[in-house]
Order: C-alpha cells, then structure tokens, then sequence
C-alpha cells in the first residue's frame, strides 16, 4: 500500500490515522533519509494515542517514551552499529510491553519481529511531496 | 545462615529468604516489566514480614544472568547496594542454572531456556538424578533448531523450564521429540531456588564481595548478531 503526502502536516496526518489500527504491541518500523518526516510520522501517531508528550528525535537518548493510551518507545538506530549497542539500549525488554517505533531501521532491519509494519518514505516530485509505502498493515 | 535470593532476570521478579535448608519467605510477581519500581519494596516485605534484619543476612544470592539486560542490571546493583553497608558476602548465580533447582526432585533431564528472541533461546542442560545436579552444557545462546538436535540424543526424558519453554515445548512435534514441560508453578525462575542455587555454589568455590559482583550477559553467535541485512551491506 502506498500513501502520497503533499506536507508535513499530512504525514502527521497519516501517522494519527494508522494509531487508530494500533492495539499496543506493534513494532513500526520507519526507514528514509533525513528530511523525509518520519518525526512527523511519529507525532502524528503518538497525538492518535492521545500522548500529550513531545515527541522529538531521539537522536542522542536513543529512546524516547511517551504516555498514551499505550505506552510508545520512540527508538533512534541511527548510532546502533553492533548486536552489543542494541541490547544495551534495552530494546528487547520494550518488545512486547508497549508500541515501538523505529526510526533508521535499516541499521537493524535483519533482527526485526517478522510482523513488523514496515514504513517507507521516499521522496516524490515536488518539494514537500513523500511516498509512504507500508508493509505488514493492508490498510489504515 | 540466611540467604536473600533476588531474581529479577526476565519478566517475572521474586525475592526469597531462606535458612537451613527452609524457605521462610518468598515473594513472586508476574505483571510486567516494573522491576525498578516492585524489587526494593518486595525486599522490605520480605523482610519486615520475618522479622529479619538486613545485618542478619549472611548471603545474597542474585540471578546475575543471563536474561533481561535492564532486569538483570536491576537485581545486581540493588543487592550491590544492600550488601555493602555491612560487607555482606554475594553470589551471582546463573539463571539458567538456578531453575534446575525447580525440578530437584524430578529423575530427567532438565532443559532451561529463556527467550533470547530472534528464534534463539538462552540455554543449559542438566541431568538430574537423587536430588543432584549435574551440568551437560554451559550456558549458551543457540536456535531452537540446533537445541532440538542435541536433545534428540537423549535417552532419558527431557523437561522444559523457563519463559522459553512453552516455545520450545509446543515445537517439539516438529522434531518428534519425547518431552515434557515443567507445571506453571515451578516452570519460571524463583528467588528460593536461586537462593538454593547460591548456597550451593558458596559451598564448592567461596562467595564474594559486592564490589566483584557483575551482571553476566550472554551474546547469540556471530549469524545471529547481524542487525543489517546482507543486501544493505
């Protein structure tokens, strides 16, 4: 399934929309470059779980954890190089006990749950234009 | 002599206090990963409910892994702290080994595993016989398949324990394999039987100070530890 967003409100959009379908185990599992929204992806579904957390990039705490009606553990695997680096973070104890979402999964795309919803945005032709593409979720 | 087992190493915590022999007090939950929160506090109760006093204690005895990287961090550093007040001697004790001593009195070979996820389990086999243990395996990390292959060697029955068991339990007709698996009330880790575990281990090779005392983290083989995939590369 692919999504055309046209902004970054829309991504938000888009994110709070695909929270209606979460039941609070999930992993989500975000890749694309920089630039490409996936915060805004995030703050979309955490505003769907009615977090009232703000949500920003993890980028130096790896993990960040907002309160909604789940809790959400909001990963940055930008530094995640080795199999040591991730478990230190304690991903595998947040598996199974609130929804994570993944940003720059890429880093660990091999170890991810196989029922993982896959997200993929890429750039389209005007500026503020992203495709979403989504995998392991039929609809939203 | 008293012992304190704290475990604290995967989902479930518990705190045990046990004295010759006898489990006079223990304390088990199962709701999650509140561990931080629950562990100190069930140390109280444990305690304040038998009259004991943390100066009293002549051990602790923590399930130091392998497990739960957070859980298991949790459970050595608060009896780090408890014991250092007054020089109390410590003990980690292998989790894996420390649930053999659920099935003491069973005439089989106990398989412990605990979900490592990513299909792999961390793991140790023992054979149990007269009430004694004796280790076939150090503990690992292996795939579920590669358990199952040695476990076919086996002649005597075999018995799953641990939060890993109902996996490989519920797979074993795959691999037409003849095991069983440990009831609910003795198949998750306990602090009385990593208490037990502890003195045991004291008695053979001495205990040591809190200072020594370290978490013990077990790593899945180099295939398994590959985050990204091949193509990526």
């Amino acid at each position: 399934m692919e999504i055309i967003s046209l902004s970054c409100k829309e991504t938000e959009m888009i994110g709070k929309k695909l929270a209606g379908n979460l039941s609070g185990t999930e992993v989500i599992a975000l890749f694309g470059n920089l630039g490409a929204g996936k915060t805004s992806l995030v703050r979309g579904i955490a505003l769907g779980l009615n977090s009232e957390d703000d949500v920003t990039s993890p980028t130096f705490s790896i993990v960040n954890e907002y309160m909604g009606k789940y809790p959400i553990y909001h990963f940055d695997m930008y530094r995640i190089n080795t199999y040591e680096d991730l478990y230190s973070t304690g991903y595998f104890d947040y598996l199974d006990n609130g929804i994570l979402i993944i940003e720059w999964s890429e880093n660990i795309e091999a170890i991810l749950p196989e029922d993982a919803i896959k997200i993929f945005i890429r750039y389209g032709k005007g500026e503020s234009e992203r495709i979403l593409r989504f995998e392991g979720i039929d609809e939203i | 002599m008293k012992i304190l087992g704290v475990d604290s190493s995967a989902k479930s915590a518990s705190i045990a206090l046990i004295e010759d022999g006898e489990i006079l007090s223990e304390f088990f939950i199962n709701v999650g990963l509140t561990h931080s929160q629950t562990l100190a506090p069930m140390v109280k109760n444990v305690l304040d409910n038998t009259n004991t006093n943390l100066k009293d204690l002549g051990l602790f005895a923590v399930s130091f892994g392998p497990g739960s990287f957070t859980g298991i961090r949790i459970g050595v550093s608060l009896v780090k702290g408890m014991a250092m007040p007054f020089d109390t001697p410590c003990i980690g004790v292998s989790t894996l080994y420390s649930m053999a001593f659920n099935l003491l009195n069973e005439n089989a070979v106990v398989c412990a595993v605990m979900d490592a996820r990513c299909n792999q389990v961390y793991n140790a086999i023992f054979d149990i016989k007269d009430g004694k243990i004796q280790r076939l395996t150090k503990d690992r990390a292996i795939s579920i398949v590669d358990l199952y292959k040695e476990l076919k060697f086996f002649q005597k029955k075999v018995i799953f324990v641990g939060d890993g068991a109902e996996l490989c339990y519920n797979k074993k007709n795959d691999y037409n394999l003849n095991a069983y698996i440990a009831p609910k009330s003795l198949r998750l880790q306990r602090a009385s039987s990593v208490a037990f575990a502890g003195y045991n281990v004291v008695v053979k090779n001495g205990a040591i100070g809190a200072d020594s005392l370290i978490p013990f983290y077990l790593r899945p083989s180099q295939a398994e530890r590959e985050l990204k995939l091949k193509s990526n590369k």
